[in-house]
């Protein structure tokens, strides 16, 4: 070795030095942002961790882990693993509003999962638009994808289905026409029971009472004898609650009224189950989940049994299926672009999921039909499934 | 007629839980002068040591029950000493600022603890209720209505013909005094704590098997219940119950008459039309200040 030239490779310009600080000053926050945004694909969930709906939030972030593990163990999503992130949407509107301005702020996050409430969708929807990326939710109200929101895709069938699900179940199965309509007076309630009613008449059976009620109410007696008082031969619900539910059911079997009811899915859900108990006995529910209704509704029924020790019901059901479309639909659009996962959504078709067959509307409907379940000494019993075509 | 009665007996039983929250907040409003907006969730907490005792430990509902009341007691010397005895001095608004904390922290002391889920409550009978003629009677609501009763009267003895009664009334009406007669105020100002967290639980024990268990139930009895001692007269115990009690029926028969979903509505629409008409309320006295 010529001496001149180690002496060469050992000089250290200062412009040298200058760079090699900038480079090694730089590099771990290089390092740590490129794994960032690289390492992981973030989907953000709103779930009511506390607040009257907090049994069921837990519920629901359960599904949605299921499928989050089930995705992972089978390879991710493009290549890489799926991470959720939770805040808790407090079951309240501002709550809600507050839990997806913190995770939209997180500018990896790629898809959302939102409220099963339609009064809290509402509330958070002008945030959804302005965000622009694909937020999953299972709120019934139909107006929800009818609003001119193209972001909100529905994994839940809408309520324009179960009233007329409940309708004809009760006009042409029971073979009963004096309706007694009972509903929440928040945006699920209203248009449920809007729903409702509206079916009945195109059946010739209009409702002879269409009753609100005000949620979290301590006292349904006055319900009850209005219900007593119409002659109603049938009653159809619409409950958000589940403490509501269970109040009015056992003061309805107390004073006497034993007429078929027809509910709306809170009617068969594990809560309200437990805490009515017999008082819902022999009730019918129109379900988006039930157990025994395909091999996809039986498959994640065995998973969740197996691993949550609990029975499965809605409210991990529709988390649990909008992970995995969602999933999907990121590795066909082959990109976390939102368009083209929107895109890829509104082209899932024949998608077998928990709560049934997917085939997604440009409305952003996933599902099109209803199955009805009886309360059979407080075990849920599937009777038929009843699916539209428009 | 039939329909009459039966909202009757509903708005009696309903009205009779509100009565007895509002119990509570009258006596450590009369002791403090202080509106203690914790009170609700001493009902939630008492409700949810019941659901521990009765159901989860499986011990005899009598047991459970007094276990849950001497629980509150506890409750109350920690609330006194823990919340109003450091602020004492201090003007009413720090104080009920402090009772507002304290009920978030219980509230969300439970959540941690017992989690979210709602929980049921065995009542105190078999028989859910009886059905005299056209009217059903819950057992349970029977049960509350008849502890108020005899509570009105325990009041009555325990204020007007006790020597520890007329030490907390001299108590609530000037401390000062009170103090100069060798009455203990701060002794008076604990036993008052003690027994409206008593009473509190009380009326969440017994609301318990119709409502539910739950962290919310406290804080929805307590708002019509802060309403019932408003209508009442504030600082009257009379008032209290009859304030509950009128509250109970106003909104049930609204309810019924005619609008179920405004049926909260009404409880609070009679408030403010006392406040117009009658502002110091049923029982209140009327204050003026000297010029």
């Amino acid at each position: 070795m010529k001496p001149g030239l180690r002496e060469d490779w050992m000089k250290l310009t200062r412009r040298d030095f200058a760079a090699g600080i900038a480079a090694g000053i730089a590099a771990p926050y290089i390092l740590t942002s490129a794994r960032a945004q690289g390492a992981t694909i973030k989907i953000g969930m709103c779930a009511p961790v506390t607040g009257p709906a907090a049994e069921s939030g837990g519920y629901a972030i359960k599904g949605a882990k299921l499928a989050l593990d089930a995705v992972n163990k089978a390879g991710g999503v493009l290549g890489k693993q799926l991470e959720l992130i939770v805040e808790d949407d407090q079951t309240t509107n501002p709550g809600i509003v507050l839990a997806f301005s913190k995770l939209a702020a997180q500018s990896d996050i790629v898809g959302f999962l939102g409220s099963i409430r339609s009064t809290q969708v509402h509330a958070m929807a002008p945030d959804v638009i302005k965000l622009g990326k694909p937020v999953m939710i299972g709120g019934t109200d139909p107006n929800l994808t009818h609003m001119g929101n193209q972001w909100l895709f529905r994994f839940r069938p809408n309520d324009s289905y179960s009233g007329r699900v409940i309708a004809d179940y009760g006009v042409n199965t029971l073979a009963k026409k004096k309706w007694a309509v009972l509903h929440s007076t928040d945006a699920f309630g209203t248009a449920g029971g809007k729903a409702l009613t509206s079916a009945l008449e195109k059946l010739g059976a209009p409702a002879v009472l269409d009753q609100g009620y005000a949620n979290q109410s301590q006292d349904f007696t006055p319900v009850v004898l209005a219900i007593k008082q119409s002659g109603a031969d049938i009653l159809g619900s619409y409950f958000t609650f589940e403490n509501d539910l269970g109040i009015f059911a056992r003061q309805l079997r107390q004073l006497g009224v034993n007429i078929p009811w027809v509910g709306s899915p809170s009617i068969v859900n594990i809560t309200a189950l437990k805490l009515a108990g017999p008082a819902l006995y022999n009730t019918y529910g129109v379900a988006d989940y039930a157990e025994d209704s395909s091999e996809g509704s039986k498959a994640f029924g065995k998973l969740y049994r197996d691993t949550v020790k609990v029975a499965p019901d809605n409210q991990s059901s529709w988390p649990y299926d909008a992970i995995n479309v969602l999933a999907a639909a990121i590795n066909k659009a082959g990109s976390t672009d939102a368009a083209k996962i929107r895109e890829a959504i509104l082209a899932t078709k024949k998608f077998p999921g928990a709560e049934g067959e997917y085939n997604f509307d440009q409305n952003g409907d996933g599902l099109h039909g209803y199955n009805i379940v009886k309360n059979d000494k407080g075990n849920i019993v599937f009777d038929k499934h009843i699916e539209f075509n428009d | 007629m039939d329909l009459v009665l039966q909202l009757l007996f509903t708005g009696i039983g309903i009205g009779a839980v509100y009565a007895l929250v509002a119990l509570g907040i009258v006596l450590i409003f009369r002791a403090t002068n202080v509106v203690n907006f914790a009170q609700g969730e001493f009902s939630m907490v008492a409700a949810y040591l019941m659901v521990v005792f009765a159901v989860d430990l499986g011990w005899p509902y009598w047991l459970s029950f007094l276990l849950a009341l001497a629980g509150m007691a506890l409750l109350g010397v920690i609330f006194n000493l823990g919340v109003y005895y450091p602020l004492r001095h201090r003007s009413f608004l720090p104080v009920i600022i402090a009772t507002i904390g304290a009920s978030i922290l219980l509230a969300n002391s439970v959540l941690a603890i017992y989690g979210p889920q709602p929980q049921v409550l065995p009542g105190w009978f078999d028989t859910p209720g009886i059905q005299l003629g056209p009217v059903y009677l819950d057992s349970q609501y029977l049960l509350i209505i008849a502890v108020t009763v005899a509570l009105v009267f325990f009041n009555y003895w325990f204020f007007e013909k006790t020597m520890l009664g007329k030490k907390l009334q001299a108590t609530s009406q000037d401390k000062e005094m009170a103090s100069l007669l060798g009455i203990s105020v701060s002794a008076m100002i604990m036993i008052t704590f003690i027994y409206s967290a008593v009473l509190g639980g009380l009326a969440g024990v017994l609301v318990a098997p119709v409502l539910f268990v739950s962290i919310q139930m406290g804080s929805t009895i307590a708002l019509k219940a802060f309403a019932a001692t408003i209508i009442g007269g504030f600082g009257d115990v009379a008032g209290a119950i009859i304030g509950g009690l009128s509250l109970g029926i106003i909104e049930t028969f609204g309810a019924a008459y005619i609008s179920v979903p405004y049926k909260d509505a009404f409880a609070f629409l009679a408030l403010v039309l006392l406040l117009i008409i009658r502002p110091q309320g049923i029982f209140g006295e009327r204050v003026a200040e000297k010029a």
